[in-house]
């Protein structure tokens, strides 16, 4: 074991990274943020303004400069972020390199493909209307050996769940239908129930009535109750049960802090 | 230069005062007496006058009743030991102030017997008071002016041994230091030896006690001279001010070797000091070895470009009290701390791992830890170790270890 020291880094002016909803303080902290997102970091994030945190305010003048530069003369994004990298002295070099095959990786699969894994990173993080948006450009490539029936079930798919996270149903079942539609899916179909379930004015009865069996009813019902039961004991419901105990003028303080907080939440999503 | 570089030899029995670059000192009594009807303060003569005219409340000991936090009530008002030494120091400043018609204070060294931090800590509180800059202000031990004090010299003085006889009311003291020429750099080696065959100075005012003074003295240089080459010895304190009653002493002392009474030897050596501090490059390129400096090395495991490496955070001759420092380090691997204590012997070098226990798991290299560093003495080093998280990523915990090391 052993330790890294820390260059001082008079950041006064924190660099935020929308897509998760943080500031980063140090080069440390950009690094990890690199390395762990490729998705996020390949396209649109290097900019003027990250190496303008990084000379301003890491004080690392030197290196935006070159990355600055390795830019203007048509360098890749990875060649900029693994200069970066290679400069902290945060990761070694072993692990630069695994990074390097693993952006290069990514670079070489399909377009459709590629969009498509930068589409559901954005889900991951949450960022469901980008998500929405990414699957939905991903749809309009052209029918290839890539961009198959079964690729496409797979896009439907995800774009109806980005929809349905932001509650809005009627597109996500649109979306679920084609889904289900292509690969006649059961999970899919599932889905679908459990949207009528949210939904109740869904008028999805025409199509799939007959496909809702009473087995399959019963047993999804068991799981959304299960679900429900699960959630109940959620940490989130506990400190809102905790928060409804207490007195109304800190009731009434949490609640609204709550509500603020779920308002970004969704800003944030959407 | 700018305002005066003030070497102040401070202890319970006298206090000496000497300038860089200036001829004149002063031994002034390290006593304060107040006025009992005016909170005017007066030291030396002034103070004993009043005092015997019964005008006046003198108090003594003073260094002591810092040490015992103990206080003074005088005229009805109660005076820490702290309160009173402060008002003694800004006297003794005033001296050369006067003297040199100079308000200002370019560096206060101060050299007492023995480096305690509460001690240490009293003197930067008198710093703050009296308005001089900390940077401006240094305590060191009598052992470290003394080897200023040498250094400052002609070198031929210094190039075997260097021996030094203190000879004051409470205590008889040797003191000895040498040059040790190495590879990289020099190492100064100064220590002290109280010795127990001390007497009381009135004995020298008998022919019969001047006779038994020499005795002991006698068998003291030939206990501590005999079996070295000494360039020079060196002769301070009240009872050197006269040397009629140690004809012994001063023939043994004087044979083979230079020797010199020097009754402000440990306010100069401090003065030297000072004056060092001024220049951007020392003219004394000596690790220093003696009391109040650090004895061993102190090194963290790093890593740098995929190598681990050693960064010392402490270093052997560095004053133990202004020893301090912070960093920021990344945890990697296993969360603990491993330092490595390097003594002066180097078969004697230990690692010391230190768990960061109660810290929250985390993945690898997202824990930054806030490191601080000081010695309470010149054996004992403090850590205190924070979390601080990983920015907004993983959120700081409360999470703190402070461990005492003895080095």
């Amino acid at each position: 074991m052993s330790l890294i020291l820390c260059r001082q880094e008079p950041v006064k002016h924190p660099f935020y990274i929308d897509v998760l909803g943080i500031y980063i303080h140090s080069s440390q902290e950009l690094c990890y943020v690199i390395y762990n997102h490729p998705m996020l970091v390949l396209d649109e994030f290097v900019d003027e303004l990250l190496t303008g945190f990084i000379r301003r305010e890491l004080d690392m003048d030197s290196l935006a400069g070159r990355m600055e530069k390795l830019m203007e003369t048509g360098g890749r994004t990875e060649d900029v972020l693994v200069l970066f990298l290679s400069e902290c002295d945060y990761y070694s070099d072993k692990e630069i390199q695994k990074f390097k095959a693993a952006l290069s990786a990514i670079r070489a699969l399909h377009p459709a493909r590629y969009d498509k894994e930068r589409a559901d990173y954005m889900f991951g993080q949450r960022q469901f209307g980008k998500a929405a948006g990414r699957y939905k450009k991903v749809l309009e490539y052209p029918a290839d050996r890539q961009v198959n029936e079964g690729f496409l079930e797979a896009v439907y798919n995800n774009l109806g769940a980005s929809y349905a996270m932001m509650f809005q149903f009627h597109k996500a079942f649109q979306a679920y239908d084609k889904a289900y539609g292509l690969g006649k899916n059961q999970d899919v179909l599932k889905r679908i129930y459990f949207l009528t379930v949210f939904a109740p004015e869904l008028s999805v009865k025409e199509g799939y009535g007959p496909l809702f069996t009473k087995e399959l009813t019963a047993q999804w019902k068991h799981e959304a109750d299960s679900a429900s039961l699960d959630a109940g004991q959620a940490e989130e419901v506990r400190a809102l049960r905790a928060l409804f105990k207490k007195d109304p003028v800190k009731r009434v303080k949490g609640a609204s802090e709550m509500v603020r907080r779920w308002k970004q939440e969704y800003r944030l999503m959407v | 230069m700018d305002g005066l570089v003030i070497g102040l030899d401070l202890n319970d029995d006298y206090t000496q005062i000497s300038c860089f670059d200036k001829e004149k000192s002063w031994t002034i009594p390290t006593v304060i007496c107040r006025r009992k009807n005016e909170e005017t303060w007066l030291t030396g003569e002034e103070a004993y006058a009043a005092t015997l005219l019964g005008e006046g409340i003198i108090v003594d000991k003073l260094l002591k009743m810092v040490l015992k936090e103990g206080t003074s009530t005088i005229g009805g008002i109660c005076y820490t030991g702290r309160v009173l030494i402060k008002l003694f120091i800004e006297k003794m400043l005033q001296y050369p102030m006067l003297e040199f018609k100079s308000e200002k204070v370019a560096q206060l060294v101060i050299t007492i017997q023995e480096v305690n931090a509460k001690l240490l800590d009293t003197l930067m509180y008198c710093a703050d008071y009296l308005e001089i800059p900390r940077e401006q202000v240094h305590v060191i031990s009598h052992t470290e002016s003394f080897a200023y004090y040498v250094l400052s010299q002609k070198k031929e003085l210094w190039t075997n041994q260097v021996g030094l006889f203190e000879l004051s009311s409470d205590r008889l003291c040797y003191y000895e230091m040498k040059v040790q020429r190495g590879m990289r750099r020099n190492m100064v080696q100064a220590e002290v030896q109280n010795q127990e065959e001390s007497f009381n100075l009135d004995i020298l005012d008998s022919p019969s006690g001047s006779k038994m003074a020499d005795k002991i003295l006698s068998a003291c240089g030939e206990k501590l001279l005999s079996r070295k080459l000494f360039s020079t010895v060196f002769l301070t304190g009240k009872g050197f001010e006269r040397q009629d009653w140690a004809a012994g002493f001063m023939k043994q002392v004087c044979s083979r070797r230079k020797v010199f009474v020097e009754s402000h030897l440990f306010s100069k050596g401090a003065a030297y000091k000072g004056a060092d501090y001024l220049h951007d490059e020392t003219s004394y390129p000596y690790i220093f070895i003696c009391e109040g400096r650090l004895k061993a090395e102190v090194s963290l495991k790093v890593m740098k470009r995929g190598r681990e490496g050693q960064l010392v955070v402490a270093s052997y001759g560095d004053n133990w009290y202004e020893s301090k420092s912070s960093m920021d380090f990344i945890v990697d691997g296993a969360n603990e701390v491993e330092f490595t204590i390097t003594p002066l012997d180097s078969k004697k070098k230990k690692l010391l791992r230190i768990p960061l226990s109660g810290f929250p798991e985390r993945p690898p290299r997202t824990t930054r830890i806030e490191m601080s560093m000081g010695f309470t003495d010149e054996e004992t080093m403090v850590m205190v170790i924070k979390d601080k998280g990983f920015g907004e990523l993983f959120p700081a915990s409360d999470a703190v270890i402070r461990q005492e090391v003895t080095i």
